[in-house]
């Protein structure tokens, strides 16, 4: 692995310029998308997007937490999490198990699927990157398998309350699951002991183990969160699809590893926080809703993704030298 | 140096003790005889030299795969090059272009994005499964642009027998896996080139020390990869002839399994191309047979996930306590 270059001075936090940064990116987006499409910048348009935002959201955080404690952390099985928690949870209610019971029973099914990645990655400590690619296949496939690819129907309309209702203007999902997660999440990494230790493992492991940090414990920890919040995220999108398909989660781990990194964390750890990640949410959904809105092939939205991906992690210290040719 | 001792266990074709090698053999004969036992299809010519037609494509790709992971890098998007290239090939031969054009072609187009990546890992300091899975959604874009929803379908034969030929009594697509492979296994064992590879994988800052230019290797390596993935187009094209939306979208998983699975250590440092070999064919026995016994392959996901895992945690468990391996 490369070792981390020595952190340089800076007049000011490089985090908060991050934060600017994306900012400054956000509203970037809303205008050229405003320009592509005369029905983005639109009152209505607001809640339509918000409505994106939890599934996705969720997952980003859960990701930036597991990249932010180090290891090098990665969760690749986010999005096969989200689609087999969907479908253990049609399975139970069509089996007779009341809709919330089931979802919550889903929630602590999630929890166990991050745990596994979690003893697999730090307790056999076999490489984040691999293991959760090996539990991606797995969990993906059972999905699939166990279904034979056809979604479970037939929810009752009132569990749409979650992910299709509004109160006052605005999406359940988001309102009641999205942002209390990320402001949770967001005093604990920076006003709790909690927070401060995993900031310490992705910055040292060594050091914080030998300061006395439980680091297996955090990041263990770290990965069953990741499960659990996968789990809410499969929760939402069934309330809003009314439907379990086998494939939901598919293609997900890849925009929630695209979200925590473009947000500022660190791909090796030490480094991030929870507001860059909310921006970083934002970015993605706006251009999503817009390319789509302005009616441009979702193929672009792959790429404008995976330039955002290479962009956000390559180190802006080295175009210069880059341009200069040099070996 | 013929009358020392091989010390260098990392340099071996067969990795030092061969059990991953063996024990993958017994598995696929296990494999094999429980197949031959629940279908009357499984032990024939025909199946097997179909199957192994089939498997042609992942067997190129895995041979490179394995440099690049040796190496310590890793590329998830070999898929999208292998798409790339072979809509190159087709757009290519639509033109009317000769083969003799078209297939330097393809190649040329594969192992430039190879290049790109090796070049964003080490100029742009991106690690590779990230850079990767950008340029992942960056082919798969240009892919969805270029052909959109449909197939260029309709492509000539002419390299057709490459894949479906003989050569007396052998099939020529084991023809074409015994070059590849050989090709590698002088690159990775008799050349210089291939010790640097092994080097960057164990240690890249001792390696960069000694002398080696590691981004020079890597670029060449992920290139290599990328002319491979070229070449697995070209043959892909001259099996199917034709060019379909979904080419290539679990090629890089399954290449990573059968790499893992023959015995190379996902750090780096250590594998064989051997392993590799009989872990795409234990794959491919594996989907086929599952298949012929009435299995819905949509379990295959699961078998190689599984498998992977189960690998994974043998191999970290016997080595626990050499902080190096996995």
């Amino acid at each position: 692995m490369s070792t981390p270059e020595p952190r340089q001075f800076r007049a000011s936090d490089p985090l908060r310029m991050r934060v600017f940064v994306l900012l400054g990116l956000w509203i970037l987006a809303i205008v050229i998308m405003s320009l592509l499409s005369p029905y983005f910048l639109q009152a209505s348009t607001v809640p339509f997007i918000l409505q994106y935002l939890p599934i996705l959201g969720l997952l980003g955080l859960g990701q930036t937490l597991v990249i932010l404690a180090g290891g090098p952390g990665i969760d690749l099985s986010v999005g096969s999490i989200v689609s087999l928690v969907g479908v253990a949870v049609g399975a139970l209610f069509s089996i007779g198990v009341d809709i919330w019971l089931a979802c919550g029973a889903g929630i602590v099914f999630g929890a166990l699927l991050g745990l596994v990645n979690g003893v697999l990655v730090n307790v056999l400590r076999i490489p984040s990157l691999m293991a959760t690619l090996a539990t991606m296949f797995a969990f993906g496939g059972l999905a699939i398998a166990t279904t034979g690819g056809r979604p479970i129907g037939g929810f009752p309309p009132e569990f749409a309350w979650l992910g299709q209702g509004r109160t006052l203007g605005m999406p359940n999902s988001v309102l009641f699951v999205l942002v209390p997660v990320a402001i949770v999440l967001h005093v604990m990494l920076t006003r709790t002991t909690v927070g401060r230790h995993i900031v310490a493992c992705g910055n040292d492991d060594r050091a914080a183990h030998l300061t006395g940090l439980p680091v297996v414990r955090i990041r263990v920890g770290l990965y069953v969160l990741s499960g659990i919040l996968s789990a809410l995220g499969s929760v939402i999108a069934l309330s809003w699809f009314l439907a379990a398909r086998p494939d939901a989660g598919d293609g997900m781990e890849l925009l929630a590893v695209t979200i925590a990194v473009l947000g500022g964390t660190y791909i090796f750890g030490g480094t991030g926080g929870i507001p860059g990640t909310i921006l970083a949410i934002l970015i993605i959904t706006t251009l999503q809703i817009g390319l789509q809105l302005a009616n441009i092939s979702a193929a672009w939205q792959l790429g404008v993704i995976g330039v955002l991906l290479i962009a956000s992690v390559s180190q802006v210290r080295d175009w210069r030298k880059l341009l200069s040719f040099k070996a | 140096m013929a009358t020392q001792a091989d010390t260098r266990p990392a340099l071996r074709f067969v990795s030092p003790t061969g059990s991953r090698e063996l024990a993958l053999l017994a598995a696929i004969l296990v494999a094999g005889a429980y197949f031959t036992l629940a279908s009357p299809y499984f032990l024939s010519v025909n199946n097997l030299v179909q199957t192994m037609r089939a498997g042609l494509e992942l067997g190129i790709v895995s041979a490179g795969m394995t440099l690049v992971i040796i190496m310590g890098g890793i590329d998830v998007s070999v898929g999208g090059i292998l798409a790339v290239s072979a809509i190159v090939i087709g757009k290519a031969y639509q033109a009317g272009l000769p083969v003799y054009i078209v297939s330097p072609l393809g190649l040329m187009a594969g192992t430039a994005l190879g290049a790109v990546n090796g070049f964003v890992t080490t100029k742009l300091k991106v690690p590779p499964i990230i850079a990767t899975l950008g340029s992942m959604y960056i082919f798969s874009a240009v892919m969805f642009l270029v052909i959109g929803g449909s197939w260029i379908a309709g492509l000539p034969a002419t390299l057709s027998p490459l894949v479906n030929g003989w050569v007396g009594f052998v099939p020529a697509a084991a023809i074409v896996l015994f070059f590849v492979y050989g090709l590698m296994w002088i690159i990775l064992r008799k050349l210089a080139f291939g010790n640097h590879i092994y080097a960057i994988g164990c240690d890249e800052q001792a390696a960069r020390l000694v002398g080696i230019n590691v981004d020079r290797t890597k670029i060449a390596t992920y290139a290599m990869l990328g002319f491979l993935a070229g070449l697995a187009a070209l043959l892909y094209v001259a099996r199917m002839r034709n060019v379909e939306i979904n080419i290539g979208t679990t090629i890089a998983l399954e290449a990573i399994a059968a790499t893992i699975l023959g015995g190379t250590n996902i750090r780096g440092g250590v594998g064989s191309l051997l392993g590799t070999l009989l872990g795409v064919v234990f794959i491919r026995i594996m989907q086929n047979g599952l298949v012929l016994t009435g299995v819905s392959s949509l379990w295959e996901t699961v078998i190689i996930g599984s498998l992977l895992i189960v690998v994974l945690t043998v191999d970290a468990v016997r080595n626990r306590n050499n902080p190096r391996a996995i």
